[in-house]
């Protein structure tokens, strides 16, 4: 008896031990990544940054034509892909589960959502910027709109999923059409789940450079213009970042922290969110 | 005998099932149901599980519809009609035929808007005529008192036993003229379960009721007819006072006994 | 009938199985009972009387024991169709057999009046009553014997002889009735054995209820009171 016992507890000081040692591990980094990026990126903020455009080297500047560009594309890629998703993830859910559309759909889309974010870019290139002949912001938009689309369709599906069925039934057996079910029960039922969703393909694509290389590009000047090359912070901190010179280099830190925060935002907001679902 | 067989002729079926079988897919789940619902009364659908009451009860108001492979053969007269034609209008079904389930279901909507729910998909009411009718299935469902202060919160915030009373409120704001109830107590507290079956009385009057429930002592308690299944058999049915007193068939007595059959 | 499985909950089994067993217990003690008080009456041996009144509060204290274990039982098990029937019936039995136990005591009593006068009545009258207590002992053995066999044919015949004991009462009632115009000075001593017999009538018709009531627990069918044209 007393044997087991030593030896249960030791067992289990070991595992327990293994566990935190993994993930002091894992911390630490997480922790230096943060820490480098508050130290070097709240040293390089300041006001220039929303009012000034990215400067020539060796010049005082700021982000603004960056911070505007990330926005325009971001924004325009989350209105075109989130629709789109959100119908094709209530496709999957609530006609096609056993369909072979729907099994098609299912498994190109979880292709799409593990495909490298440089293969969408290239993609996008190739169709649409190398046709066009020039770098655009509506291209940098698309590319971002194809990253989104299949997070959003995964998660509105496996949201709607969670949805009980006896939800449906109970609906179904007031005698209402299955329009007006997915509609009023299940999508709202459903609702937080998506809307968090959303916000997580948000994050996600608000730091990526690889499809904007390809798509947008950059531009050291203010432009609105879709159809023209379009600043962005990831692009912008890319090449900043490369750079020799040490005023981009402060920017590019100052671009690194605001994206940072943006994303961290995000994920708390979702995660806020996430957690009233899972107290229903 | 005689006087039991008498009374329930004097009785009008509401709903007569004739020859049904039931498919899930190829294996024969309702074997050859012969039985009538009697409008105004309570009938209970007892049996070990599986025994097939709950697939009965759903082909009442043709839910296995949802499900590809699911299908019933033969006749399931409403008004006299064959509820399990191709052509019938399943929306005008449920209309007539409500279901409240085992667990509490309230839509992720405010307590008002689950009771009007229902009614949209049947009637056009003004907002008058339509806070009348809420106003009248909660009290139906003896909910009125104590949720008429907050008819804007989320149904999903009240008690248990008050959702699934809200689910009766919801079923009965469509004025159907049978309720079908697949074990609504199974969830709930005792003291919830006999307010479900104190309401269960009062229905009667208005409507036609059918339960299922595991709880034999519940069926005891509230049906005024019993249907004892097994095996996807109607084994017996008939009066529950004669059921659970003196029940004709072996199987009956060892099931409501407690006895292993 | 009913050769039952067992319940799936194995207390309840033991439960009922306590009462059938409590109920034969009473019913051989309260005929025991009997049988003792109509043997003091034929031999005049008055001293086991005191034994018969003093049984009796051991079957007054087996009706409050099996009644409480009715009770308990229908609170903790809810029981529904035989078994209800059975606590039901059982409930009611003992009661019969408590009235037949006052019935014992009764005619002992009796006897012991009659043989402290010192005016017992003619042989020929004794044989007849103890003739007519025989039967209703037997009555209620086969009684007992068909509830602890759920024998409803034993019941059905249990009720048919009681038809012989009501004519066999009847019979000693004419008898003692003819004595008391004879001879006046037999009048009290005649009353008393009329009690007595009225006992031994009154004990066949509580092993006649025990029969209906086994007839009710076997079948459901409650034959206590048919309708006019059924019996002749």
């Amino acid at each position: 008896m007393n044997h087991l016992r030593i030896r249960r507890k030791a067992v289990n000081f070991l595992a327990l031990s293994l566990s935190l040692a993994a993930m002091a591990f894992g911390l630490f980094w997480l922790a230096w990544i943060l820490w480098m990026v508050i130290d070097l990126g709240v040293g390089a903020l300041s006001m220039s940054l929303f009012t000034e455009m990215t400067p020539p080297p060796g010049s005082a500047g700021g982000l603004k034509n960056a911070i505007a560009g990330s926005l325009i594309m971001v924004g325009l890629a989350m209105a075109m892909a989130t629709p789109v998703a959100i119908l094709a993830g209530i496709y999957l859910a609530e006609y096609g589960q056993r369909t072979l559309l729907g099994k098609v759909t299912r498994f190109i889309n979880d292709i799409l959502l593990s495909a490298p974010s440089i293969v969408i870019g290239l993609f996008v290139y190739a169709v649409y910027v190398a046709n066009v002949g020039k770098f655009s912001g509506m291209s940098g938009a698309i590319a971002l709109a194809l990253l989104v689309i299949p997070v959003v369709v995964r998660t509105t599906e496996d949201m709607l999923a969670l949805v009980p069925n006896t939800l449906r039934e109970a609906a179904y057996a007031l005698g209402a059409p299955k329009w007006k079910v997915i509609m009023l029960v299940t999508l709202r039922s459903a609702k937080t789940g998506v809307v968090t969703g959303i916000l997580l393909a948000l994050a996600r694509i608000s730091g990526e450079t690889a499809p904007l290389l390809f798509t947008a590009l950059s531009n050291q000047f203010w432009s609105v213009d879709l159809s023209e090359p379009m600043a962005n912070l990831p692009v912008t901190i890319f090449k900043f970042a490369m750079s020799p010179f040490q005023d981009w280099q402060q920017l590019a830190w100052a671009g690194v922290f605001l994206i940072t925060l943006g994303v961290l935002l995000l994920n708390i907001v979702a995660r806020v969110m996430f957690r009233k679902v899972e107290q229903r | 005998m005689m006087p039991v067989d008498q009374s329930i002729q004097n009785l009008t079926p509401e709903i007569s099932i004739r020859d049904l079988n039931f498919y899930y897919g190829k294996t024969l789940a309702l074997k050859n149901i012969n039985l009538d619902i009697f409008k105004g009364k309570v009938t209970a659908f007892i049996g070990p599980s599986g025994c097939g009451k709950s697939t009965l009860l759903r082909t009442i108001n043709r839910m296995y519809d949802l499900y590809p492979g699911q299908r019933a053969e033969g006749e399931l007269l409403i008004e006299g009609s064959n509820i399990l034609d191709k052509g019938v209008d399943t929306i005008a079904l449920r209309a007539k035929v409500g279901m409240v389930f085992q667990k509490p279901t309230p839509f992720p909507m405010s307590i008002y808007e689950n009771i009007a729910f229902g009614v949209r998909m049947h009637e056009r009411l003004s907002r008058s005529r339509m806070d009348d009718r809420v106003e009248w299935a909660l009290t139906k469902a003896a909910l009125w008192d104590e949720v008429k202060d907050k008819l804007n919160q989320a149904g999903t915030g009240l008690s248990g036993g008050q959702q699934q009373r809200l689910c009766i409120a919801r079923g009965v704001a469509v004025k159907p003229s049978v309720l079908l109830l697949d074990e609504p107590t199974s969830a709930l507290d005792p003291i919830s379960t006999m307010r479900i079956e104190e309401l269960i009385h009062e229905l009667k009057s208005e409507f036609t009721i059918a339960i299922v429930t595991h709880n034999m002592q519940q069926a005891a308690r509230v049906s005024d007819f019993t249907a004892y299944m097994y095996l996807g058999e109607l084994v017996e049915f008939g009066k529950t006072d004669d059921v659970f007193i003196k029940p004709k068939d072996k199987r009956t007595e060892d099931y409501i006994t407690g006895r292993m059959g | 009938m009913s050769e039952h499985v067992q319940h799936v909950i194995r207390a309840f089994d033991e439960e009922l199985n306590r009462l059938r067993t409590h109920v034969l217990e009473m019913g051989g003690l309260v005929e025991s009972q009997i049988q003792a008080a109509t043997d003091a009456y034929h031999t005049g041996e008055i001293k086991v009387v005191a034994d018969i009144v003093a049984a009796d509060k051991k079957v007054n204290d087996f009706e409050q024991m099996i009644d409480d274990e009715c009770v308990q039982v229908i609170a903790k098990r809810q029981p529904a169709a035989f078994d209800l029937r059975l606590i039901m019936g059982v409930s009611k039995i003992v009661t019969n057999l408590e009235r037949a136990g006052d019935e014992a005591k009764k005619i002992a009593k009796g006897a012991r009046r009659l043989h402290e006068r010192g005016q017992f009545m003619a042989p020929g009258d004794a044989i007849d009553v103890r003739h007519v207590a025989s039967m209703a002992v037997t009555m209620l053995r086969q009684a007992l014997d068909a509830f602890a066999r759920m024998d409803t044919a034993a019941a059905v015949e249990v009720i048919r002889s009681d038809d012989d004991v009501d004519v066999g009462f009847k019979a000693i009632i004419r008898q003692l009735v003819t004595f008391m115009m004879e001879d006046p000075r037999t009048i009290s001593g005649a009353m008393d054995v009329i009690w007595i017999a009225r006992s031994v009538e009154r004990i066949g018709d509580h092993a006649t209820n025990i029969a209906e009531q086994v007839i009710y627990i076997a079948e459901g069918r409650d034959i206590r009171h048919p309708p006019k044209e059924k019996k002749a």
